[in-house]
């Protein structure tokens, strides 16, 4: 009897149980339904219709709660097929699932990342109140610190935040404990942590008392400092370590929480720091050091902070005028804090989040090409089942099921990575941001992998249902076969094409990359950083309290240096070009004796160093004009500077500077101009040189590196030079021993881990998508010999069945790589921030890229058809 | 996991038994079980084909072609046969049962039962 004539009850007892399985229906639907009829039937008729509403009831209850075991039960039965099924292909199973493993693998990885540093609220009550503020000289593209008159006039004018805090590291020297050594120091004002929500693990931290001038100096332990270093003593609170000169006490350790703005050893409140405590700096307006951070009140908007931090900053230029020149273009820059620590990750991140998805497409590409394959050869199996009454959703079911099992033991296959590539991420990541530490494999991470595992489930196992479907219907008709198999093969020359696109794309941006870098390798930095060894130190802060004490103390030290086997040039100096440790303190402005121009018209200079006499010819930095130092340039002499190219030219054009004095304290103190050197790279490579400055050493001391050029291979001189060090003064702290080619190359540390994470993505990229050609022109021949067989058999060469075979496949590549060129073009625009002196269509590189993946998918062509070529016609013609 | 090692529900043993003085349809059985068991075993269609699914899995139970000559009788309807095997284990659980109940007799429980 047909549905629709069935009457009503019926009618809603099927329509229950669709509730059920469909194979389970297709079992026993219509015998259910009858049972059902009758039981109906007999129980209105003998026993009324309270019995009957009763048998309703128990029935739909029953329905429903048999439903979710029997769908239970069918999908473990797909599961152990498509187990089966597995084991059955394992090679199949083993290519599929270690490519979607890698796919998945990398998304997941950088997902860790993305999620940790980008999503994650910050780990502080109630972070995203948090702000930071900077200010910058958005004339002279520069960002300042703030000092502490500026600090005072925010904290007393601002009306958006709760509570403003200040915070600056410096490098102090510890005694006492064995060498001295170096610890890095956090200087805050009281309320810093509790403003974090910070709560000690030991002790206390800071109270306003601690902060008052004259209070005894205090510690702070950070808890990796307490671990590492004091052995995690549970009586730490109280001991009392010698630094600058003082005793200060340790009054709590902090918990293991990442620390901002950047990681110290101790903390110390700003009365306990001698440069911070000095009146000079509590005085000096563009004494620009600290960083200042604040908790916004509650309701207050990002825009009513901007522009409250805006109006103070419109008062300070009123009130001092003097420390806010217009050619400054002096603005606060006030942001949140959680967006400020990501800033340069953030781009860097969804750009490689990008590559990984490419990755991913191209992988599910090829396991969905696969798959087609495998399809082809499952026909027969396929169309037996349906023939024995398997439905098509039935069908469908079962290859989603299977797609599902592999997807997801490739999701696992990811995880292991991810959690593998770890390390080397928040590595990565740390060159980017202070978050880097944070990242981890969470629950969100599990999800993504799953989230990315089920999305390619859905893309790969519908298209190989769909096809089945078609293989299923055509399978019993014959006729119909070829048109199927000729529409799976546009579908599978399509993910091919797709394939090759994709990873022409990433190719592209990871050549830019390359080329970028190579760029920047080729930056002339002005100076020979072969066989130069750099050696920055920290002296005892409080014992060279004046000029003349630092004199000898530098006269000493290069002596003593200098005397050292190996060493053929010294030079005493406060930094170096390309020093890690250098601070940009902003730019200074000259007048010009004898020249009634005021500051503003002359250069601003961002570079000031002092040097010993042997600077220029230790770093081999070209003398142009005038000399260089000389022992006699002493306190007792005029002041003397030597200035770089850029400086004379910008200042002089083609004048000589030489004899010509300047003053940057607006004639207090004279520089006489003695000679002009050659410009340096002092900031990183891809800066701009600075006007630059050299002063001379022996008449400003300021002794925190020695340099040194040596007949050998400069770090064989090392340890001698590190004890010449200690030897002039035990109580100096060594910090940082490099040559000056590892500066060069840390100088693009950077640029060049991004480069090999874009770089891996794409060759990974690539070499799926070759392996995508060789294995489907494989399968192209494998049921094609019968056919080539003839041909060879009716004369056709093997150069002929050769060509033909390469032809196929190259004509595939071609079409990528024309898709993948109009998306490398309208994509390599977002990359454009990471490059350096080329542009996102550089010909060289599209040139290179498409020649290399031309010739490596010829490659990829040439070795199936070569087996095609060699088809023996006798052996062809009894295939089936 | 496997459903032939899965226990017998008394609502299994309960169709085996149904089935085991000849073959019947579904409503037969489900009839005959709440006749036999009044307000014990509450079978409705969802469970009563659940159970023959698993029956038919587990080779106790077989569908049979030829229908009892029964007059008025539907020719759609699947009349269900007990195997050999599932004669044996509807059987081997009755002895069971038994067993059970002479134990229980022996310690003298069964006599604080009530008679049904």
């Amino acid at each position: 009897m047909p549905k629709s004539r069935l009457p009503f009850p019926d009618r809603v007892y099927a329509a229950l149980l669709r509730i059920l399985p469909f194979e389970f229906r297709l079992e026993f639907g219509s015998d259910m339904e009858e049972t059902f009829r009758m039981q109906r039937v007999e129980t209105a008729r003998e026993h009324g219709f309270p019995a009957l509403l009763r048998m309703w009831w128990a029935t739909i209850a029953d329905i429903v709660r048999m439903a979710p075991r029997e769908h239970a039960s069918v999908l473990w039965q797909d599961v152990r097929y498509a187990l089966r099924m597995m084991r059955k292909n394992p090679g199949y199973t083993a290519a599929a699932v270690m490519i979607l493993g890698l796919g998945i693998g990398v998304n997941t990885s950088i997902f860790s990342a993305v999620n940790s540093v980008l999503l994650k609220p910050l780990p502080y009550l109630n972070g995203d109140d948090l702000v930071v503020l900077r200010q910058r000289g958005s004339r002279m593209s520069v960002n300042l610190g703030v000092s502490v008159p500026e600090i005072n006039d925010y904290r007393q004018r601002n009306r958006s935040l709760t509570g403003l805090v200040e915070h600056h590291s410096m490098t102090f020297t510890l005694l006492g404990r064995g060498e001295a050594h170096r610890v890095r120091a956090g200087v805050v004002s009281a309320g810093f942590f509790d403003l974090f929500g910070v709560k000690p693990l030991m002790g206390r931290t800071f109270v306003p008392d601690d902060d008052r001038a004259g209070a005894p100096p205090v510690l702070v332990l950070s808890y990796e400092y307490w671990k590492t270093t004091e052995g995690g003593d549970p009586n730490i609170v109280g001991r009392v370590f010698q630094m600058n000169d003082k005793p200060h006490t340790v009054i709590g350790v902090l918990p293991s929480i990442p620390q901002y703005p950047n990681e110290n050893d101790v903390y110390m409140p700003t009365t306990a720091c001698p440069y911070r405590s000095n009146p000079k700096t509590i005085e000096s307006r563009d004494g620009r050091m600290m960083s200042v951070f604040g908790r916004l009140k509650p309701g207050v908007t990002m825009d009513q902070y901007r522009s409250d931090m805006a109006m103070i900053a419109e008062g300070m230029k009123r009130d001092n005028p003097k420390f806010y020149p217009d050619e400054m273009g002096f603005q606060t820059a006030p942001s949140a804090l959680r967006s400020d620590l990501t800033t340069r990750a953030r781009p860097m991140l969804f750009a490689l989040l990008g590559a990984a998805a490419f990755v991913l497409l191209i992988a599910c590409a090829n396991v969905a090409n696969l798959m087609l394959a495998r399809m082809a050869r499952r026909e027969q199996e396929l169309v037996i089942r349906t023939a024995v009454g398997a439905g098509s959703g039935r069908l469908l079911r079962q290859l989603l099921t299977e797609s599902l099992v592999m997807a997801l033991l490739a999701a696992g296959i990811g995880m292991l990575f991810a959690a593998g590539s770890i390390r080397l991420l928040a590595q990565f990541a740390g060159q980017l941001t202070p978050r880097a530490r944070e990242i981890t494999i969470d629950g969100w991470v599990l999800a993504f992998a799953i989230v990315c595992a089920s999305a390619t489930t859905i893309v790969f196992g519908s298209v190989a249902a769909l096809y089945s479907r078609q293989d299923v219907a055509s399978g019993l008709k014959e006729g119909n076969r070829a048109g199927t198999e000729k529409s799976r093969r546009f579908v599978r020359s399509l993910f091919i094409a797709a394939q090759v696109a994709f990873s022409y794309v990433l190719l592209i941006g990871a050549g830019l990359m390359v080329r970028s870098l190579i760029q920047m390798n080729r930056v002339d930095v002005g100076f020979t950083p072969q066989r130069v060894l750099a050696v920055t130190f920290d002296r005892n802060w409080s014992k060279y309290n004046s000029a003349e004490q630092l004199r000898a103390y530098s006269k000493r030290l290069l002596e003593k240096v200098q005397s050292q086997p190996g060493v053929l040039l010294a030079a005493v100096s406060d930094s170096f070009p390309l020093d890690p440790e250098m601070m940009d303190n902003g730019p200074r402005r000259f007048v010009v004796e004898g020249d009634a121009r005021p500051e503003s018209e002359w250069p601003p200079v961002k570079s000031i160093r002092l040097a010993s006499p042997d600077y220029f010819r230790t770093l081999g930095i070209p003398l142009l004009a005038g000399r260089a130092f000389l022992e006699s340039d002493t306190e007792d002499t005029p002041h003397v500077a030597v200035i770089n190219r850029a400086l004379a030219r910008q200042a002089w054009g083609n004048a000589d500077p030489v004899g010509r004095r300047i003053s940057f304290d607006e004639g207090k103190h004279w520089f006489a101009i003695i000679g002009v050197v050659g410009d340096t790279k002092e900031f990183g490579l891809i800066r701009e040189t600075p006007f630059q400055l050299y002063g001379a050493d022996a008449q400003s001391p300021d002794p925190n590196s020695v340099l040194v050029r040596t007949a050998g291979d400069p770090e064989a001189v090392t340890n001698l030079v590190r004890r010449a060090i200690l030897d002039v003064d035990p109580e100096t702290a060594i910090a940082h021993v490099e040559t000056l080619e590892q500066a060069r190359a840390d100088s693009v540390a950077e640029p060049r881990t991004t480069t090999r994470m874009f770089s891996l993505f794409a060759v990974l990229a690539f070499l799926i998508a070759l392996a995508g050609i060789g294995s489907m022109l494989a399968l192209w021949v494998r049921q094609r010999t019968r056919e080539i067989g003839i041909r060879m058999a009716m004369g056709a060469k093997p150069s002929n069945i050769l060509v033909t075979v390469i032809r196929q496949g190259m004509l595939l590549v071609t079409i990528g790589l024309a898709a993948g060129y109009l998306g490398a073009v309208a994509l390599t625009g977002f990359i454009k921030t990471f490059l350096f002196q080329v542009e996102p269509t550089d010909v060289a590189t599209y040139a290179t890229v498409s020649a290399l993946l031309l010739g490596a998918a010829l490659l990829a062509c040439y070795l199936p058809a070569m087996r095609a070529a060699r088809i023996d016609p006798q052996v062809a013609l009894r295939c089936d | 996991m496997s459903d032939a090692q899965s226990p017998l529900t008394p609502a299994m043993f309960n169709v085996l038994l149904a089935l085991a003085d000849g073959d019947k349809h579904g409503y037969a059985v489900l009839k005959e079980v709440a006749e036999q068991t009044p307000g014990e075993v509450q079978l409705s269609t969802g469970t009563l084909y659940g159970i023959i699914k698993r029956l038919l899995a587990d080779g106790l139970i077989v569908e049979v072609r030829r229908h009892p000559a029964i007059e008025n009788d539907d020719q759609r309807r699947r009349y269900y046969h007990l195997t050999d095997t599932g004669r044996g284990v509807a059987l081997a659980e009755a002895e069971r049962m038994e067993k059970l109940v002479a134990r229980a007799r022996s310690k003298q429980l069964v006599r604080a039962l009530k008679p049904v």
